[in-house]
């Protein structure tokens, strides 16, 4: 899927992650904020490129400022970041959710 | 009608689809119901994220045993689709239609949700919905509503948009919705569904949530919706059956038994022959006894 | 959640009390005009317990009473509502001023300083930041051991002043970069004063062009350049916008000069240059050129600006270069229908 435009998912609240996801050119790249970066930051990075893999995204700038957030909440983040992103938010892709 | 086992649903509390907080802690507060939201808790530009949001968290979490509910927006907004077809696929006990007026919605609920069924492969029929009545016509048609789905399971009450439909609004004594009440719980009970009463909003007044949740439970309510998981026990406390019915009922349940035992299809306790409501009251009685921590698996009075 | 009409008197009244109590004072009619949306949280009594507003891409009037908020959770929800509001509007790059004990807070939810002073903060976040913006500019292959100045200009429009200016650059260094002004609110856009900036140094094939963005004597960090401020407030956001100059844009362009023309009419202006001298020293050499003069005259854009809403372009040929003059001809009906509408001309 191509990201066509910047968009954000997700809040800056207790047990969310701020997803904001933009065009780039050369593969994904992640700038993660998060107060358990140092034990759960590759954790969370690895759900957010898995869900970028999923969608077939392959080229994307993602900024994430986590604030607690459980693996599902950061992979339905991620994918309605995505959709928002490459303007598929009203036909979502039913089998990689 | 979509069950006949009788199920326990004295709270449904009402959780925000966008909020993730709300969503992960659902299922610890023992609600019987927990319905969570993609209407009206959910802002227009966040009704996608809210979607996705409670179907990855219907994947992952763990709710217990409570039934899982989704209020999807109105047949009359562009979420309706995609809000059933996801739900659907999620695997969703119940969907809630917001705004019923007639039994042609439930049937157009039932037939997208029969194709959704079929497109993610999940077992026909095993998606179960219910009907909230929210406004004249929603009342005056709450019997056909009730009927109009082999999948239904219920119709509830909801005050908010009933009372400004009315040109009212809300009052503690709640004699604005005493009609509207009698017509959903006779509309359930003839189409032999369960029936929900509406939310009370003001946390500071228990006293005032007291004494609705004992009116609609002397009524003949299933149970109350909810937007405060503190109002859990509280709704609880008010269902849960005294000393004396739960001795009535264990005799009940005894002699049934006893007829099974004997062979014998006359139930009789103390020389009378014990008739079929007697019977299903029982039940529900050791049911509510159960579920309150009155009594153990096998029926023994817990002393507390 | 909700949004607030700061038109309607008795919102606008709890609204500015609830930010005088958390001790916000300024509520000029110029700073209020500014304010496109505001939302406001309110606690189940109905007080307003957390408020904030978006001017252009710039987070303003933050207030949250912390008195029944758990570790800040009014105020992450309020930012990141405001957040979700500007995204609505295709708006990512988001901006804010704070007071400096605040910047750590914002700092928390992702967003990082540009620079600060004692008084306060400037940071941004989003889906760009200033490190694209110095990332993007031309460089040459060499650059870290060349002589590396700069000028900072609105240019409204180019006149030979501006060029003096340059040629006393471009002579003295190997390499000059003019950063034009970007915010769109001068008689000429920023399309037209980059062209004649760019169409009047042509022939100077050591200086480069750049658009200066949103980090030089912008809306975001010198709104004053753009409207009428106290003195105090001009120090202050000219500190920040010379602190930004120098620790985020000058180190990744090896920029060791800055070059300002002597301004003998502006007071803002004036402050700036005082506070660039103070500031980029001794990181950044700071050079004030006396402005070039012609027919006895200082050269001014305002001059240019006056004549051409007098129509009579003819008495400031000879401030231009002949290309800045080629367009002013050709545009005069364009200039003198935007001035007609109310495009102010005096200022900046």
């Amino acid at each position: 899927m191509e990201i066509k435009k910047t968009a954000i998912a997700g809040t800056l609240e207790s047990s969310d992650i701020q997803l904001t996801i933009s065009k780039a050119d050369n593969g994904i790249s992640i700038d993660l904020q998060s107060d358990v970066k140092k034990v759960f930051g590759d954790q969370i990075e690895s759900v957010i490129k898995d869900t970028l893999a999923k969608l077939d995204v392959k080229d994307a700038k993602v900024k994430a400022v986590d604030k607690g957030a459980l693996d599902c909440v950061i992979k339905a983040r991620t994918i309605a970041a995505i959709q928002r992103a490459a303007e598929t938010t009203d036909t979502p892709e039913w089998e990689v959710l | 009608m979509a069950e006949n086992e009788e199920r326990l649903r004295r709270t449904m509390m009402f959780v925000p689809g966008n909020n993730p907080a709300m969503v992960k802690d659902a299922g610890i507060y023992g609600a019987d119901s927990i319905m969570f939201d993609l209407e009206d808790s959910v802002s227009l530009p966040e009704k996608d994220a809210a979607r996705v949001l409670v179907y990855e968290a219907l994947q992952t979490q763990d709710y217990g045993n409570a039934e899982m509910v989704v209020r999807v927006n109105g047949q009359d907004t562009p979420f309706y689709d995609n809000d059933v077809k996801a739900m659907v696929k999620a695997g969703i006990d119940v969907i809630r239609l917001p705004k019923a007026e007639s039994p042609e919605m439930v049937e157009k609920l039932d037939q997208d949700i029969a194709a959704a069924e079929k497109q993610f492969g999940r077992e026909a029929g095993s998606t179960h919905l219910m009907a909230a009545i929210e406004s004249a016509k929603g009342v005056l048609r709450a019997a056909d509503i009730a009927a109009a789905s082999d999948r239904m399971i219920g119709i509830a009450l909801s005050a908010e948009d009933y009372t400004t439909d009315m040109k009212t609004h809300r009052y503690p004594d709640g004699k604005e919705l005493e009609f509207a009440r009698n017509m959903v719980l006779h509309a359930a009970r003839a189409a032999g569904v369960a029936a929900f009463d509406t939310v009370f909003t003001n946390m500071d007044d228990t006293e005032g949530f007291y004494r609705e949740t004992e009116y609609i439970h002397q009524l003949g309510f299933d149970g109350k919706s909810l937007v405060n998981p503190r109002q859990i026990p509280m709704v609880n406390k008010v269902y849960e059956p005294k000393a004396a019915e739960i001795k009535n009922a264990k005799n009940v349940i005894n002699a049934i038994q006893e007829a099974k035992l004997k062979g014998s299809g006359v139930i009789s306790m103390n020389g009378q022959m014990v008739d079929r409501p007697v019977v299903l009251r029982a039940q529900r009685v050791m049911s509510l006894a159960k579920a309150s921590n009155l009594v153990d698996e096998e029926g023994n009075y817990l002393e507390k | 959640m909700q949004l607030l009409n700061l038109k309607d008197r008795e919102v606008f009244r709890e609204w500015k009390e609830f930010l005088e109590s958390l001790g916000i004072s300024n509520f000029q009619e110029n700073e209020l005009a500014q304010i496109d949306s505001t939302l406001g949280m309110y606690n189940d009594a109905g007080s307003l317990v957390a408020t904030g507003s978006v001017a252009g891409n710039v987070l303003k009037y933050v207030g949250v009473c912390n008195k029944f908020s758990v570790h800040g959770s009014h105020f992450n929800t309020i930012i990141s509502s405001l957040m979700n509001l500007l995204a609505q509007n295709d708006i990512f790059h988001v901006f804010v001023f704070t007071k400096l004990k605040y910047s750590q807070s914002f700092q928390h939810i992702g967003f990082n300083e540009l620079a600060h002073t004692d008084l306060g903060a400037i940071l941004e976040t989003g889906d760009t930041d200033v490190k694209d913006y110095v990332h993007r500019i031309p460089q040459q292959p060499n650059q870290v051991d060349l002589q590396v100045a700069s000028i900072v200009m609105n240019a409204n429009p180019f006149t030979l002043g501006h060029r003096y200016l340059v040629e006393q650059a471009a002579a003295a260094n190997d390499l000059v970069y003019v950063f034009v002004v970007s915010d769109d609110v001068s008689l000429f856009s920023t399309t037209e004063r980059l062209a004649l900036v760019q169409a009047g140094t042509a022939d100077l094939n050591n200086v480069v062009v750049v658009n200066g963005g949103q980090y030089m004597v912008s809306y975001v960090t010198f709104p004053a350049y753009f409207l009428p401020t106290p003195d105090e407030a001009i120090t202050y956001q000219t500190t920040l916008d010379a602190r930004i100059f120098k620790n985020a844009i000058a180190p990744g362009l090896n920029i060791t000069q800055r070059y300002l023309g002597s301004e003998p009419f502006s007071r803002t202006t004036g402050i700036y240059n005082q506070v660039l001298q103070k500031e980029l020293a001794p990181a950044i050499t700071v050079h004030v050129v006396d402005r070039k003069q012609a027919s006895g005259q200082v050269i001014t854009a305002t001059q240019v600006r006056e004549a051409i809403a007098q129509n009579e372009i003819a008495t400031v040929q000879d401030f231009l270069p002949a290309t800045t003059y080629q367009f002013i001809q050709k545009h005069l009906t364009t200039l003198q229908a935007r001035i007609q509408k109310g495009m102010t001309i005096h200022g900046n």
